[in-house]
C-alpha cells in the first residue's frame, strides 16, 4: 500500500467457508483511489465470493472488510443495508439485460438510485449528464425508452450511468463485458478507464479474461482455490509470471505471444477437499517437470506458501520463488 | 412523472390495441358488456315492483305462465316475472362476483407478496394459513359460516372471499419468489434500496399483470360460487339472484312442469358471463405472456 | 484433393415470423475438404449458428432454406427423412455450448450418448453401445464412473467432454462445433481445444468450428471465415487473416481480443461504435458502413461481393 493513502477498500486475511468447502480461505488485497484492480480466476476460485463479501451480500466467516478505512458488518439485514446506502460503492453487473427492470423506462432506472437516497432537485439534469458521460447521446433520447428498445452495449451503458449517477469513489464489476458482442468490448472498456483517467475512481474488477486485464488494469491478483497465488502491476505479471499457475494459464491464452502451452490437467479442486501443502502442487507443471531441487519439490505437498503478506503490491506464493 | 405517465399510457393503448385484435377477447368483451348494461339499466328494462309476491298476485299474473303468455319470459311458482328476476338477478350476481373476487384478489396478493419476499419464518407461518384453507372442503365451511354470520349479501362476499384466497396467494407467492431473484432486484438492493422500494418498484410492477389475469379468472368462480351458495339456500332470501332463480326453480318442481323459462335463463346467463370472463382472461394472459397464444 | 466433404454454395435462410420475415444468411458459400477445418467466425445477429444449423436440417420446419449443401456427395436440402436420418450423426456431427441444458436433465450421460448408436444401428446391441460409450467417455477424458451420472452433476467443461463424446458416437465424417468453449474457463478451454485438435488428428475429422472468438479459430482451424450480417465478409488461411486482415471488420474483431505484451494494446482498449445490426433491419449498401472507420460514399450504394485480396484469400470490400 501507499504510505499515506487510504485505500478505497481493504480486505485483510478473509475466510468464506460454506460448511466444509472453504471459498475463500485467507485472502487480502486492497484497492488504491485511482487504480483499476483487476481480480483473475477461474470458476472456484473464489473470485465471485469474495466480491459478494466486499458488497456485503456475504458473511465472511473471519477477517475484515474496510471499506474507505471503516470495517463493514454484514451481520444483519440492517447492516448490509447501510453498506448499500454507501454511494462511494457501485456495482456493474455481468449481465445487463437481467440487471434492468423490463418495466421501468432508462430515465426511471438511471435515476432510481438518487430518488432512493432522497430527491435531488437537478434530477433530469443529473440523469441526463450520466447518461453521457456514458456515451448515450442525445441523453433526452434514451429517457423515455425501455430495455428492450435499446441493444446488448447500451443497456451496459445504462447499468454504467446508474452506478456513475452516484459519484462512486469505488466501482465492482464482476465480468462486465463477458456478455457482450466481441466488437463492443472495447467501447465499454473504454470508458470505463476512461472514467478512471477523468476522476479519482477506483476500479475492482472480477474477470477470468487476461486481455481485460492488459486493456484496462494497473494491478492484477491472481486467485487459485480461495488464495490470491500472485499480485502485482499488470505488465509485471502478464510479460513476466512467476507463480506456475500464472505461467500456465498466460501459456493457453490464445492471445499471448508465446506459444508454448501448458495445459493443465484436470480441472479446479473442490474447495472441500483443499491439496494439503501448497493447493496447487497436484497440478503444478513446474513440480512434475521435474527440475526442482530436491528439497524444494519435498516441501510443496508438505509446506502450504501462505497467503500473501497484506498490503503486498508484489508477490507469488510459491516455494519456488524467491 | 409525467413521463412515466405517458409511458404508461402507450402500453395500455398497446394492450388495447392487441386485445381489439383477438377475437376471443372482443367476443367475451362484448358479452360482458352486454350483461353489464342490463344490471346497470335494471330499473328501466324491469319493474323492481315485480319481484314482490305480494304485488304480483295484486296484479294477477298467472301462475307458471310461459312466455307466450306473460312476455318475455312468463311467471314462476307465485306469480312473479321471470324476467324481472332475471335482470335484477344479474345485479346481484355480477356485483357478488366483481366484489368478493375483489376481496379474494386483496387477501391472496397481500398474503403471496409478504409470504414471497419476506420468506423466512413468516412465510412459513403464512403457508401454513394458506395450506389450511386450501384443504378445508369448501361447501362445509361456506355453510358453516353462512349459518354463524347470517345470511347477507356482504356475508356471501365474505364468505367466498375468505374460501377464494389461497390459490391466488399461492400463484403471487410462486411469481415474487421468481421476480426476487431477478438481477434487477439485486442491483436496486445495491443502490440501497429498502423492502418498501423493491417491492413497490420492482415486484409489484412485474406481479400486477399476473394478478389482473388471476381476477379475470376468479371472477367468474366467484359468481359460479354465489349461485351454488344461493341455490343450496345459504343466499340472501331478499335478494334476487341467478342462483336463487334456480334454487326457487328446482325446488318447486319447475324441471318436472318442463317450466323451461324458469330455469334456463339463469343458466344460460350464468353460463355466459363466466364464459365471458374466461375469454377475456385467457386473452389478458396471452398478451402478457404472448408464448401462450403459440407463437 | 478431391470433392470437398462439404460443400455449400449460395446458401440463403429466411425465418418467416408474425411480424415479417428474416433473412439471417443472404447469399453463403463455402467448401471444407475431407480432413481440413475451417473457422467460422461472428457475432450476434451474424448468422452462423443458423447456417451450422441448416447443414443437417435442424432448423424449424417453416424456415425457408434455398441453396445447395452437398455433405458427402449428398444434397441434404433435398433428402427424403431416411435419407436425412441417414446422414444425420453419421455424416455430420454437432457439438452444442455444453450449457446445462443443451443435455437431457433425466438421463444419465451415459445413456445419451449411447442413444445416437441406438438410434442408428451403429452398435449391435445394448452392451456394444455401452461398450463403446466408455471407450468414447474415456477418449475424451473421463472416467468410467462417469456414465452414470447426470447432467447436473457435471462441470461445464465434463459436460463439454460429454457433448463432444455424443457427437463421434456414430464416427461422423465431419464435426460442426457450434461455441463449444465460449462459457468454459481459460485452461478447461484449452483441453477441449487440445482434445479436438487430437480428435481431428486421430479420426482424420473434418471440422467446422464457430465462434466469435477469432483468436481461438486461429489456433484451432487452416482456414477462416469471417461472417457480417449474413454474408462471409472475408476469407483465408487463418494466421493470415487475424495477422493481416483485408476486411475493416476482421481487424476490429481481432484488435477486440488484444494480444498480451503487445504495447499499442495497453491501456487502449480497441473496440467499434454501434451495434452488431439485427437481422430484419440491414443498412444500405455495405451493412457495416454505418461502423466503418473507412467507410466512403460508395460504401452506402452498394453491397460489396466477395473479391480476391490476396493468395487463397477475399474479402467483400471495395477498398480490396
Amino acid at each position: 500500500m501507499h504510505p499515506g493513502v487510504t485505500p478505497l477498500v481493504e480486505i485483510e486475511d478473509l475466510h468464506v467457508d460454506f460448511g466444509p468447502a472453504r471459498a475463500v480461505d485467507g485472502a487480502s488485497l486492497h484497492v488504491d483511489p485511482g487504480e483499476v484492480l483487476a481480480l483473475v480466476g477461474e470458476s472456484g476460485s473464489g473470485k465471485t465470493t469474495l466480491i459478494r463479501a466486499i458488497q456485503g451480500l456475504q458473511k465472511p466467516t473471519s477477517g475484515s472488510i474496510l471499506v474507505e478505512g471503516k470495517p463493514i458488518d454484514a451481520k444483519t439485514k440492517k447492516a448490509i443495508q447501510t453498506i448499500f446506502q454507501n454511494p462511494a460503492v457501485q456495482m456493474v453487473f455481468q449481465d445487463p439485460t437481467g440487471a434492468l427492470n423490463p418495466r421501468q423506462t432508462i430515465y426511471e432506472i438511471v435515476a432510481e438510485g438518487l430518488r432512493i437516497q432522497g430527491q435531488p432537485d437537478d434530477e433530469a439534469a443529473k440523469v441526463g449528464q450520466a447518461l453521457s458521460r456514458a456515451g448515450l447521446r442525445p441523453p433526452e433520447r434514451f429517457f423515455p425508452m425501455y430495455p428492450h428498445d435499446i441493444s446488448g452495449g447500451q443497456r451496459q451503458r445504462v447499468v454504467i450511468a446508474g452506478a456513475m449517477i452516484m459519484e462512486p469513489r469505488l466501482l465492482l464489476a464482476d465480468e462486465p463485458v463477458a456478455s457482450l458482442d466481441a466488437s463492443i468490448r472495447g467501447e465499454i472498456l473504454a470508458l470505463m478507464r476512461h472514467l478512471v483517467d477523468e476522476t479519482d475512481l477506483s476500479i475492482l474488477v472480477v474477470t477470468h479474461d487476461l486481455g481485460l486485464a492488459w486493456n484496462i488494469a494497473d494491478r492484477v491478483a491472481v486467485m487459485y482455490l480461495g488464495r490470491i497465488v500472485e499480485t502485482g502491476p499488470t505488465e509485471q505479471i502478464l510479460s513476466d509470471p512467476q507463480h506456475p499457475y500464472t505461467k500456465a494459464l498466460l501459456s493457453v491464452v490464445p492471445e499471448t505471444e508465446e506459444r508454448e502451452q501448458q495445459i493443465l490437467v484436470g480441472e479446479i479442486p473442490d474447495p472441500t477437499r483443499i491439496p494439503s501443502g501448497c493447493r496447487f502442487h497436484p497440478r503444478c507443471p513446474l513440480l512434475q517437470s521435474g527440475t526442482l531441487a530436491p528439497d524444494l519439490a519435498a516441501r510443496c505437498p508438505v509446506d502450504d506458501p501462505g497467503p500473501l503478506a497484506v498490503g503486498a503490491l508484489v508477490g507469488a506464493a510459491c516455494w519456488a520463488v524467491a | 412523472m409525467s413521463l412515466a405517465m405517458q409511458r404508461r399510457r402507450a402500453t395500455a393503448g398497446r394492450v388495447w390495441k392487441q386485445f381489439r385484435g383477438s377475437r376471443q377477447g372482443m367476443i367475451g368483451l362484448s358479452v360482458l358488456a352486454i350483461f353489464i348494461m342490463m344490471a346497470l339499466a335494471a330499473p328501466l328494462l324491469a319493474d323492481v315492483r315485480e319481484l314482490s309476491p305480494v304485488y304480483a298476485r295484486a296484479a294477477g299474473n298467472p301462475q307458471w305462465a310461459p312466455p307466450g303468455e306473460f312476455p318475455p319470459l312468463g311467471t314462476d311458482f307465485i306469480r312473479r316475472s321471470v324476467w324481472a328476476q332475471f335482470v335484477w338477478g344479474s345485479r346481484v350476481s355480477l356485483f357478488v362476483g366483481l366484489a368478493a373476487t375483489v376481496l379474494t384478489i386483496l387477501i391472496g396478493s397481500i398474503v403471496g407478496i409478504l409470504s414471497g419476499f419476506v420468506g423466512g419464518r413468516t412465510d412459513a407461518i403464512l403457508m401454513r394459513v394458506t395450506e389450511w384453507f386450501l384443504v378445508i372442503p369448501f361447501l362445509p365451511l361456506a355453510i358453516v359460516l353462512a349459518s354463524i354470520l347470517g345470511r347477507s349479501v356482504w356475508n356471501i362476499i365474505f364468505v367466498i372471499g375468505i374460501t377464494s384466497w389461497p390459490s391466488t396467494a399461492r400463484l403471487v407467492r410462486a411469481q415474487v419468489l421468481t421476480v426476487k431473484q431477478r438481477l434487477f432486484v439485486d442491483r436496486a438492493r445495491s443502490l440501497g434500496g429498502g423492502g418498501t422500494h423493491i417491492v413497490g418498484h420492482h415486484i409489484l410492477p412485474n406481479v400486477s399483470g399476473l394478478i389482473l389475469a388471476n381476477a379475470t379468472l376468479a371472477v367468474p368462480i366467484s359468481i359460479l360460487t354465489e349461485t351454488t351458495l344461493s341455490f343450496l339456500g345459504l343466499g340472501d332470501p331478499t335478494a334476487a339472484s341467478w342462483g336463487k332463480m334456480l334454487e326457487e326453480a328446482f325446488v318447486n318442481g319447475a324441471m318436472t312442469r318442463n317450466a323451461w323459462w324458469y330455469f334456463m335463463p339463469p343458466g344460460l346467463g350464468i353460463l355466459a358471463v363466466v364464459l365471458a370472463f374466461t375469454l377475456i382472461g385467457r386473452t389478458l394472459e396471452e398478451i402478457a405472456n404472448p408464448r401462450l397464444g403459440g407463437r | 484433393m478431391g470433392e470437398p466433404l462439404l460443400s455449400v454454395r449460395n446458401l440463403h435462410i429466411t425465418y418467416h415470423r408474425q411480424g415479417g420475415s428474416v433473412p439471417a444468411v443472404r447469399g453463403v458459400s463455402l467448401d471444407i475438404e475431407k480432413g481440413g477445418s475451417l473457422g467460422l467466425a461472428g457475432e450476434s445477429g451474424c448468422g452462423k449458428s443458423t447456417l451450422a444449423n441448416s447443414l443437417l436440417r435442424l432448423l424449424p420446419p417453416e424456415t425457408e432454406v434455398t441453396g445447395e449443401i452437398t455433405l458427402d456427395g449428398k444434397d441434404v436440402l433435398t433428402l427424403s427423412p431416411g435419407g436425412l436420418r441417414a446422414v444425420r450423426w453419421t455424416s455430420g456431427a454437432i457439438v452444442f455450448q455444453g450449457a446445462l441444458h443443451a443435455l437431457n436433465p433425466v438421463q444419465t450421460v451415459g445413456d445419451q450418448i449411447a442413444e445416437p448408436m441406438l438410434v442408428h444401428e451403429t452398435a449391435d446391441s445394448q452392451d456394444a453401445a455401452r461398450a463403446r460409450t466408455i471407450e468414447l467417455l474415456g477418449r475424451v477424458g473421463l472416467a468410467r464412473p462417469r456414465a452414470t451420472a447426470y447432467p447436473h452433476q457435471l462441470s461445464g467443461g465434463q459436460r463439454q467432454r460429454v457433448l463432444i463424446a455424443m457427437a463421434l458416437a456414430c464416427d461422423p465424417l465431419l464435426l460442426i462445433a457450434d461455441e463449444p468453449t465460449t462459457a468454459l474457463d481459460l485452461m478447461v478451454q484449452a483441453q477441449v481445444l487440445a482434445l479436438l485438435d487430437d480428435l481431428k488428428q486421430e479420426r482424420e475429422l473434418t471440422l467446422l468450428f464457430i465462434t466469435h472468438d477469432l483468436s481461438v479459430l486461429t489456433y484451432a482451424c487452416q482456414r477462416l471465415a469471417i461472417m457480417y450480417a449474413g454474408r462471409i465478409v472475408e476469407e483465408g488461411p487463418a494466421w493470415g487473416v487475424f495477422e493481416n486482415a483485408s476486411h475493416p471488420y476482421t481487424r476490429a474483431l481481432a484488435a477486440a481480443f488484444p494480444t498480451i505484451g503487445d504495447r499499442s494494446s495497453r491501456m487502449a482498449p480497441s473496440g467499434l461504435g454501434g451495434d452488431p445490426p439485427t437481422p430484419g433491419n440491414l443498412p444500405s449498401g455495405c451493412p457495416f458502413h454505418p461502423r466503418c472507420p473507412l467507410a466512403e460514399d460508395g460504401c452506402l450504394v452498394e453491397e460489396p461481393s466477395l473479391r480476391v485480396s490476396g493468395p487463397g484469400r477475399s474479402a467483400a470490400c471495395i477498398l480490396v
